[in-house]
């Protein structure tokens, strides 16, 4: 890597962290994981005149249940998700997208916050995020707040997170009883980033109806999107329902809004949301059924 | 201030697994400068000024083309540095100098050039209608070619197709670079390439120097697919800078220079039409091949066309033929030669009429090749000599069990002839001192360890143990001429150079020595012979490969077994031969479905890292199984030539299988990913194969 020059800082606080950012008012960038900052440093594509690296930053590594939600410490690697087995059990679609991140050199300093704060639309666990209906936190200046995933995402590479925020966690909702969550993704190859993905997270009820929905989709518009007409079209709809599953596929791929790229034209993407959605339902309603 | 490899490990087998290697950018040199590279973010634009380090203005030397590029006088001059005007994304503009990569690559940012952007010209097809890319030239044409004779058949069957093999970067793991080191009268240089004695005939020539007094010494060298077999501006930069500063320059560039300023593979279409008999006969064929260039045609743009269009009719025999074949210039880098160069495209445009044919006719693929192939040697209406195909094919289709397996599996069949880069022949150099034995190459291993059959070879030739042998890299002072590495040539000239050489150095051993001679005896005294190997016969080879294809459960299509029957003749080392070929089906497979150089309509590379030009991992590699038919060639040691041959068989064969097993057909490379699927994803406009 031959990048700019840049000072570097390593504090030891989220507090000393915020304050390092505020401190250069937009030129400096947080380092985690790197994995998508070193790259753009290579390039010289990104010039901050600082580095805060905040890998020395202590309890932002932490997978756990509490008030109702499942809290992912900012911090943690990605290569944590993919051996949690408490995600295995209950969080199948964030598990699943886990694994299909990068490659293994990647996963193990790749980390969560990165991944979500980055506001690549191409990231796999935006989709997971939004699908869940989940949350985020923040630590700033004047203190700490939550975002919901829906609002946090703003543009490419843009999201909610002021320059002086550090994300600190991602909150994902306890499922209920009978939920299920699956995510599938299409690459080149192996490693690639996504041509399309989609997460689908849902809940049935004692008829096998579908109680909840949550579809969100990767690499197919400037950020990663919601598929919110798909979503409320299921609800109510049995799980066996093959033919609503394919409506909500049409529903997803019309709210997609891809670009032809080296990965594929427009009406590629488009077909495999139209796909995916599909397969991504049935799929999570039998691992709802299972209890996965 | 010399380089050596005096005292490095010297077991490759050790010294690459350990991470000892010795490669260009390991060199430290006492004072040692960097040179950073100022490249053009335009793929056509007028340089209204430079300011800042050295420019075209100081440098104003243009280069030849040399090695495997090597066509003759171009019609356009390629310069070092371009002060009028650049023709391609990352086309050098000037040079900066810095105390490290870092120092260099921030001095670059303050060198200040004007351009004033023109439309670029980047597809080949309209660019014999636009508008000449350089100033002075009527037009982008740079080489036309006819061959055979036009005719006219009556011909119950006649087919035509447009096929097309995507421009793809070679991306060998190491990439370009050198250390320039200048005293004052010669010029040294370290280098990673595919051919040092084409290194030191394009630096002298390109910076005005005598042969003699320019060295070139090759360090171990991370692969080349063609790419490193001539010189490129950076080189001819570098070398000027140590001139210039009397100080060692080094020049190594990033993947992402190397992947923008690398010389492409393929980029070609070709227009076939083949006329045959309700039968599955070949009565005749028509070709018009169409080769993008790039900006300067110095890669090979000046002798790919006609040379693709040579061994159209491959390993079969048709009565009459006749093709017609173009090169023009394009606001991309140039093309180059990339494995197998030229022939995977012949091979490709030919064994896709071939599956046509069978389509049209409702003969199987198999039995439609063997009625065109032939049982004796022939020379086609193009002009190319074949050895006798239809035998060794037959045998190929029993070692593949082709007949039970095609009932089961969806399987693609290729046959085709390697022509190996006989041409100039090659040398090699033993010298005995001092108990060991040290042995040269004019031009060796850039990742294929070559040392593994010169040993053997010495070992053979002279009776003695290969753990005396040291196998040398080369140098153009340890050696007096050699060509270069390529075109599947090395095994068989280079080899054939080893044991001409062992066996005057034997004669010469036995002359001193008479009836005390024994191995052990020659150990003890001093011997050099040197000898210079240009076999005389046809080598042209021939090989087959069968391919499967499959679906996942998720509804893709994946090659899922790729088998090689080649005439490699006596096989010098099996593990080698296997391992030679395992590469090249990776690079095959990389090729139909995966590899290519995407530009935007404006001249930027959209595919500017390695990730993105389609490089395969293992986990896209197929199973690949290795067969050879035993048949020594006429040359001392039997050999045959091998290297090319699974970049040329291996997509017309993968093609085919996805084809047949998809129902698709599939005329483009690499194939498009949404044709890929079982389910008619993205509305993909089906064309139904029978």
């Amino acid at each position: 890597m031959i990048p700019p020059r840049f000072e570097y800082a390593a504090p030891k606080s989220v507090r000393e962290a915020v304050d390092l950012l505020k401190s250069r008012g937009g030129e400096a960038k947080v380092l985690a994981g790197g994995q998508s900052l070193i790259p753009l440093l290579k390039l010289r594509l990104a010039a901050p005149s600082l580095l805060v690296d905040i890998n020395r930053v202590t309890g932002l590594d932490y997978i756990r249940e509490s008030g109702g939600f499942l809290r992912v410490g900012a911090l943690t690697r990605v290569s944590t998700l993919n051996r949690s087995a408490l995600l295995k059990k209950r969080y199948g679609a964030l598990h699943d997208a886990s694994l299909t991140i990068a490659d293994p050199l990647v996963r193990n300093l790749g980390t969560v916050g990165g991944n979500l704060s980055h506001g690549d639309p191409s990231n796999d666990l935006p989709a997971v995020l939004l699908a869940a209906g989940g949350e985020l936190a923040a630590t700033g200046p004047s203190g700490d707040r939550s975002v919901r995933a829906e609002d946090f995402f703003v543009g490419t590479f843009t999201t909610a997170l002021a320059q002086d925020e550090i994300l600190t966690e991602a909150r994902f909702p306890v499922p209920p009883p009978r939920s299920g969550g699956v995510y599938l993704k299409v690459e080149q190859k192996v490693a690639d980033f996504a041509t399309a993905g989609v997460a689908v997270q849902v809940s049935l009820d004692k008829k096998s109806e579908y109680a909840r929905v949550g579809i969100g989709l990767t690499g197919v518009g400037p950020t990663a999107l919601k598929a919110t007409k798909a979503e409320a079209a299921m609800v109510g709809k049995r799980a066996t329902d093959r033919k609503a599953a394919q409506e909500a596929g049409e529903l997803a791929a019309d709210a997609s809004s891809p670009t032809t790229d080296i990965r594929g034209t427009e009406e590629y993407k488009r077909g495999l949301i139209r796909l995916l959605v599909t397969r991504g339902l049935e799929r999570a309603s039998q691992r709802a059924r299972r209890g996965a | 201030m010399e380089v050596t490899f005096e005292g490095e490990e010297q077991d490759p087998d050790v010294r690459f697994v350990r991470g000892t290697g010795k490669y260009v950018d390991d060199i430290k040199l006492e004072g040692m400068l960097h040179l950073h590279v100022v490249r053009s973010p335009y793929a056509r634009a007028r340089v209204l000024s430079v300011s800042g380090g050295i420019t075209g203005n100081e440098l104003k030397a243009t280069m030849e083309s040399v090695g495997e590029d090597a066509g003759g006088k171009s019609a356009v001059s390629f310069p070092a540095l371009s002060a009028s005007y650049v023709n391609y994304v990352g086309q050098p503009v000037a040079a900066v100098l810095g105390l490290d990569r870092y120092d260099a690559a921030d001095k670059a940012e303050e060198v200040d050039v004007q351009y004033e952007p023109l439309r670029p010209v980047i597809d080949p097809e309209k660019a014999l209608a636009s508008e000449p890319i350089h100033p002075g030239m009527e037009n982008n044409l740079v080489a036309a070619a006819e061959l055979g004779k036009e005719f006219e058949v009556k011909a119950p069957i006649e087919i035509e197709e447009t096929l097309r093999m995507t421009r793809i970067s070679p991306n060998p793991m190491e990439t370009k670079g050198m250390v320039a080191v200048y005293d004052g009268s010669n010029l040294t240089v370290y280098a990673s390439t595919q051919s040092p004695f084409s290194w030191r005939e394009g630096l002298a020539s390109s910076l005005g120097l005598k042969e003699e007094s320019v060295r070139v010494v090759q360090m171990d060298t991370g692969g080349g697919f063609g790419s490193k077999g001539g010189i490129y501006p950076e080189y001819v930069v570098a070398a000027y800078a140590a001139m210039k500063t009397k100080r060692p320059v080094k020049w190594s560039e990033t993947r992402y220079e190397n992947i923008l300023s690398t010389n492409m593979g393929r980029g070609v279409r070709g227009k076939m039409k083949v006329y045959a008999d309700r039968e599955g006969k070949l009565k005749g064929l028509k070709a018009d091949i169409l080769v993008d260039v790039g900006a300067y045609p110095l890669g090979g743009g000046g002798w790919t066309a006609r040379w693709i269009a040579s061994q159209l009719v491959g390993p079969y025999s048709v009565p009459r033929a006749y093709a017609t074949a173009k090169a023009v210039l394009t606001n991309k880098v140039n093309m180059g030669p990339y494995r197998g160069a030229g022939r995977p495209e012949a091979a490709f445009f030919m064994e896709r009429m071939m599956d046509r044919l069978a389509d049209e006719t409702g003969v199987d693929a198999a039995e439609v090749r063997l009625r065109n192939a032939t049982s004796r040697r022939t020379t086609s209406p193009l002009g190319m000599e074949a050895p006798p195909s239809k035998q060794l094919f037959m045998k190929a289709l029993r070692a593949f069990k082709y007949s039970s397996r095609k009932k089961k599996e969806n399987v693609g069949l290729s046959f085709f002839m390697l022509i190996p880069a006989a041409y100039g022949g090659e040398s090699a150099k033993l010298a005995v001192k001092g108990g060991r034995v040290k042995v040269w190459m004019g031009g060796s291993s850039h990742g294929q360890r070559h040392d593994v059959f010169a040993k053997s070879l010495v070992s053979e030739e002279l009776g003695i143990p290969q753990d005396v042998i040291d196998f040398q890299h080369t140098d153009t002072r340890s050696i007096s001429g050699g060509v270069g590495s390529w075109g599947s040539r090395t095994a068989i000239l280079g080899g054939g150079a080893i044991v001409e050489a062992s066996r005057s150095l034997k004669a010469a051993a036995k002359k001193k020595l008479g009836k005390k001679y024994s191995p052990a005896r020659l150990l003890e005294g001093e011997y050099e012979a040197e000898a210079f190997f240009k076999p005389k016969d046809l080598l042209n080879t021939l090989g087959a490969n069968m391919a499967s294809a499959r679906l996942t459960k998720e509804g893709n299509a994946v090659v899922d077994e790729v088998v090689s029957f080649y005439d490699a003749g006596k096989v010098l080392n099996p593990f080698m031969l296997e391992s030679q070929i395992t590469g090249g089906v990776a690079q095959g497979i990389g090729e139909i479905m995966y590899e290519q150089a995407i530009y935007s309509e404006d001249g930027q590379l959209l595919t500017a890292s390695i990730a993105d030009t389609g490089v395969i991992h293992a986990t896209e590699m197929p199973k690949s199984v290795v067969m050879t038919a035993a048949s020594r060639s006429t040359l001392p040691h039997g050999a045959k030539g091998v290297g090319e041959s699974p970049t040329i068989g291996v997509p017309p064969a993968a093609t085919r299988a996805l084809e047949v097993l998809l129902g698709r057909r599939f005329t483009t490379l690499p194939i498009e990913p949404e044709k890929l699927w079982a389910t008619d994803v993205a509305g993909v406009k089906e064309v139904r194969v029978r």
